[in-house]
């Protein structure tokens, strides 16, 4: 059973926030823990001093003392609990968020829906040492967390990267604070999504307008050529004492010694009977390889295909490192229990080749345009993923190498991808006839009995909500052995 | 025209409201509290013989303050206000006259803008203790012209430089900068030339700009660099008490070393009839300001504004004290920005932007500074340069579309929305007031 106020277990409490940080992101060094001092009193300030001095000063809020700075307009029942001493993996957090989802907005090519919730504590990451994760902490409650998730319209493919979109928020014609970049966020519950803390001067009604930019990222098949155009839309919403007790009512505690286990929650919508029992494991077999898209109560939820759902040659990896050795946890029987991982992150790489008939028109796709004229021969993609509900792992730098008899013959960067069949991934095309490609390095196809082995520059650059901000860090290189079968780029002529 | 509530504000909030509002009782009431304060002392005079200034109106680095490394700094207290000629037919908002409605300044005009002109500079020594000033000229003024500048000045319309930016544009004529350390010095000269002030510290006015040329006032922007500056505005909605209090910018750190700035002689356009002059972009932009330092940590911020080194090795301090007079990025990281991308995750603005270096030497000339205009955090952001083509240039190495990082940690752009741009031609002194676009032919 879910404590009635989790917020009075001292030992959970919000009092020490280096707790909430946990043991991989503490502060390292003296000067770290100066700065992380230093970060927490500008946190304060941020919020306090924005919203209950400058904004609530300005409009003739209310004083805005010490009290009222602490409660805010929730009057204090925003869940500030946290994980103590959580695993270095994908857990499960204290609760299950509520929020008030708005109707689907078009802007362009692009469709939006909105969503809305209290403020919420997440980590911000640029970078990959400890240094690099700053734990967001809104102190008080005069404001909301907004978010959208965008999609294709044409495909459904939810937009899973980090593309700069752009919140300008206005009350009766008036512009409301700066305007707001969202951070391109990952949460259990929601997926990849846009988001943050906005805070709002007091009661009343807002209307957002949302610019999405054209898209920068690699996209192919039905996407190439989609959302260059940059787009706008618009949606509205109330902030009021009924807003805030739906979303604050709505919470959802799990029991409390299920909290920091390894697992996730499943995907908003999915599970009806909200049990605490039946949260981990997500989907991972279900075998939806469709178009990343689920519609849950028509939130749109980005996953990649199961396994199994590539056409190509899935490259063998060793299950046993980057931590699978721990991946059996919640009883999860899946192909997705094969694969490697790095740092909990399962990680699938398919090579697709010209001689294989049945994915010809996947290497034709997947190698684009750009391409075409110089006969592709291989195409590899590496798509890393969210060990539960196959969330893609976006706004990473990937490189594969490739070594034959212990030899290194070829290093590839991966190009971050979106195709409009097998959605996010990282690739690159790997051998062609003609000869002037991008990398001159790709000569050498990647044969049968070579070792491929994808490592991770830079982890994914994405905002982490509760239960994701351990994981995904210091991701560690995977080895695959390409498989017999896979005749290689040699005899392709 | 409303005062700020002196009642509410720290002293420096006070004269920096004052500044950002303008005006005639702005000014008695900027005068009379810096009269009692530290500001007290005499304004240094001017000069009476105009050849004794320099021939360029953007020569200020002679005549502006240094710090302890030899950078220059910028006068503390700017204000940009727009004009339009009066003579025209009464233009929108924008400026906008269409081709109709203008028509080319009278002799007249030219010589009352230069007798206004030396006029302030009888007034104020021509330094940062005293007030430094350009005109400078937009596109659309010169279209009112027959003929089109000449191929040695550079002088695109303004439009959008990335894909995410929607900015309107500077059209209205010109654009007079004013600057000095002084804020009642900003706000006399432009009273002298727009108000009804008989005298500028202690020299009489012959006339003023009112017949020649129209403000925009919706247009006017103010604003302020030097340390301790922005955290004195913490008053104003969205500048979070966390900025320091040693920073010179809003964004928290030093910025224009000796050694990242273009010479004034590099941005000097060396041919042509408006040789001795230069071209100007200014930028507008919002900053969301609590997000950088609200859920940004020193390490981030240090990342994202100067390099991932920097924020590895500590190189910059809190608010770039440990710097001299270099940003630090040094050839390897300029070299390395790609390759950072990748490896951090994140890239710096300043390693960033100095991959538009020639030959090691920058070609902006960045006289930018903070402002709470319209109460709330932005940057104008105004860089000299030989021609525009090398400011559009420089900011597409800043944009760094080439570069594989997502756009959060892509240096500085997720803090920065740009509302703005205009280009001007800021011309030789000699051709301030006026000019045509092919003069002395
Ligand atoms: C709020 C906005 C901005 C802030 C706070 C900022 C801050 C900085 C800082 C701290 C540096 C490094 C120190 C130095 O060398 O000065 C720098 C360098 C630089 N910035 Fe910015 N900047 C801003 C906007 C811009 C914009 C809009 C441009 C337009 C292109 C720009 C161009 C440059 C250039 C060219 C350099 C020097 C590169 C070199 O060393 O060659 N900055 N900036």
């Amino acid at each position: 059973m879910a404590p009635d106020d989790p917020t009075a277990d001292d030992s959970a409490g919000s009092s020490d926030r280096r707790t909430a940080i946990g043991p991989v992101l503490a502060p390292a060094t003296d000067t770290t823990t100066t700065a992380t001092r230093r970060t927490l009193l500008s946190r304060t300030g941020a919020i306090s001093g924005a919203l209950a001095t400058g904004l609530a000063g300005c409009l003739g809020l209310g004083g805005g003392g010490d009290d009222e700075e602490q409660d805010g307009d929730y009057g204090g029942r925003q869940p500030t609990v946290t994980v103590e001493d959580p695993p270095n993996a994908v857990f499960l957090p204290t609760h299950r968020e509520a929020m008030r989802v708005g109707e689907p907005v078009t802007a362009g090519e692009f469709r939006f829906v909105p969503m809305l919730s209290y403020p919420h504590p997440f980590w911000t990451i640029a970078g990959s040492d400890d240094a690099a994760v700053e734990r967001e902490t809104p102190d008080v409650g005069r404001g909301v967390h907004m978010m959208i998730t965008v999609q294709d319209r044409e495909t459904g493919l939810v937009v899973p990267v980090d593309e700069g979109i752009q919140f300008r928020i206005r009350s009766d014609g008036e512009r409301v604070g700066s305007p707001v970049s969202p951070w391109a966020m990952l949460s259990q519950e929601m997926g990849f999504h846009f988001g943050d803390n906005v805070g709002l001067p007091g009661d009343g009604t807002y209307e957002v307008e949302v610019t999405i930019p054209p898209l920068s990222v690699r996209r192919t098949g039905v996407l190439a050529g989609r959302g260059e155009e940059r787009a706008t839309g618009t949606f509205e919403f109330e902030y009021d004492d009924e807003f805030r007790d739906q979303v604050i009512d709505g919470i959802d505690y799990l029991e409390r010694d299920r909290w920091g286990e390894r697992g996730a929650l499943e995907p908003m919508g999915a599970g009806a009977d909200g049990s605490d029992g039946s949260d981990s494991g997500g989907s991972d077999a279900d075998g939806n390889a469709g178009h990343g898209e689920m519609d849950h109560a028509h939130v749109p939820y980005a996953t990649v295909p199961a396994v199994d759902a590539y056409a190509g040659t899935r490259l063998v990896g060793d299950a046993s490192s980057g931590g699978a050795s721990s991946a059996g946890a919640d009883g999860e029987e899946t192909a997705a229990a094969e694969l490697p991982r790095s740092d909990d992150a399962p990680i699938v790489a398919v090579l697709f080749e010209t001689d294989a008939d049945a994915d010809e028109s996947d290497l034709a796709r997947l190698a684009g345009d750009e391409n075409r004229t110089q006969n592709p021969e291989q195409y590899l993609l590496v798509s890393p993923r969210t060990p539960y509900n196959r969330v893609p792992l976006p706004d990473a730098a990937l490189t594969a190498s490739i070594e034959r008899d212990g030899e290194l013959v070829a290093e590839h960067e991966l190009e971050q991808t979106l195709d409009s069949e097998y959605g996010h991934h990282y690739g690159v095309v790997v051998s062609g006839t003609g000869s002037d490609t991008s990398d001159s390095e790709s000569s050498s196809a990647i044969r049968s009995g070579d070792s491929v082995i994808v490592s991770v520059d830079s982890p994914p650059q994405v905002a982490r909500h509760q239960g994701y901000e351990t994981a995904f860090l210091e991701m560690e290189a995977v080895t695959f052995e390409v498989p017999d079968g896979a005749e290689g780029g040699d005899t392709g002529n | 025209m409303t005062l700020p509530d002196r009642s509410a504000l720290s002293r420096r909030a006070y004269v920096r409201a004052l500044v950002a509002v303008g005006g005639g009782a702005a000014l008695s009431a900027c005068l009379d509290v810096t009269r009692d304060g530290d500001d007290a002392d005499p304004v240094p005079a001017g000069t009476d013989d105009p050849d004794s200034l320099p021939a360029r109106q953007h020569a200020w680095n002679e005549f502006s303050a240094r710090d302890e490394d030899g950078n220059v700094q910028l006068p503390e207290h700017h204000a940009l206000v727009p004009l339009s000629l009066a003579s025209d037919a009464a233009g929108d908002a924008e400026g906008n006259n269409g081709d109709d409605g203008t028509t080319a300044p009278s002799e007249d005009d030219r010589q009352t803008t230069e007798t206004a002109l030396r006029t302030l500079e009888r007034a104020y020594e021509w330094s940062h203790e005293g007030l430094v000033f350009t005109l400078g000229y937009t596109p659309a003024y010169f279209d009112r012209f027959e003929g089109s500048l000449p191929d040695s000045v550079d002088l695109p319309a303004p439009e959008a430089l990335t894909a995410r930016e929607d900015p309107a544009f500077d059209e209205f004529d010109a654009l007079l900068h004013l600057a000095s350390d002084r804020p009642d010095v900003v706000l006399a000269a432009e009273e002298g030339l727009f108000g009804d002030r008989n005298e500028l510290n202690g020299i009489d006015l012959e006339t003023d700009l009112t017949g020649v040329f129209d403000r925009h006032d919706d247009r006017r922007r103010t604003g302020f660099v030097g340390a301790g500056l922005p955290a004195s505005k913490t008053d104003v909605p969205g500048v979070p008490e966390s900025v320091p209090e040693d920073a010179p910018f809003l964004m928290g750190f030093r910025s224009g070393f000796a050694r990242t700035q273009a010479s004034e002689d590099r941005v000097t356009i060396d041919a042509g009839p408006f040789a001795g002059g230069t071209t100007q972009h200014v930028s507008s932009m919002d900053i969301q300001l609590d997000v950088w330092f609200g859920q940004d940590n020193h390490h981030q911020r240090v990342s994202k504004l100067f390099s991932p080194t920097h924020a590895a090795d500590e190189l910059v301090g809190e608010v770039g004290d440990e710097l001299a007079d270099t940003s630090g990025v040094t050839d390897d990281g300029i070299a390395s920005a790609e390759a950072a991308a990748r490896e951090h995750g994140v890239v710096g603005h300043a390693q960033k932007a100095s991959r538009a270096r020639e030959d090691g030497n920058p070609p902006l000339l960045r006289r930018d500074f903070s402002t709470v205009d319209g109460d709330r955090p932005g940057q104008h952001f105004l860089a000299l340069q030989r021609g525009i083509g090398e400011f559009v240039r420089v900011r597409e190495a800043m944009t760094g579309a080439d570069l594989d990082v997502s756009s959060a940690n892509n240096g500085i752009l997720h803090y920065l929305f740009v509302n703005r741009r205009g280009n001007y031609l800021l011309p030789p002194r000699s051709l301030r007031a006026l000019p045509p676009t092919a003069p002395n032919s």
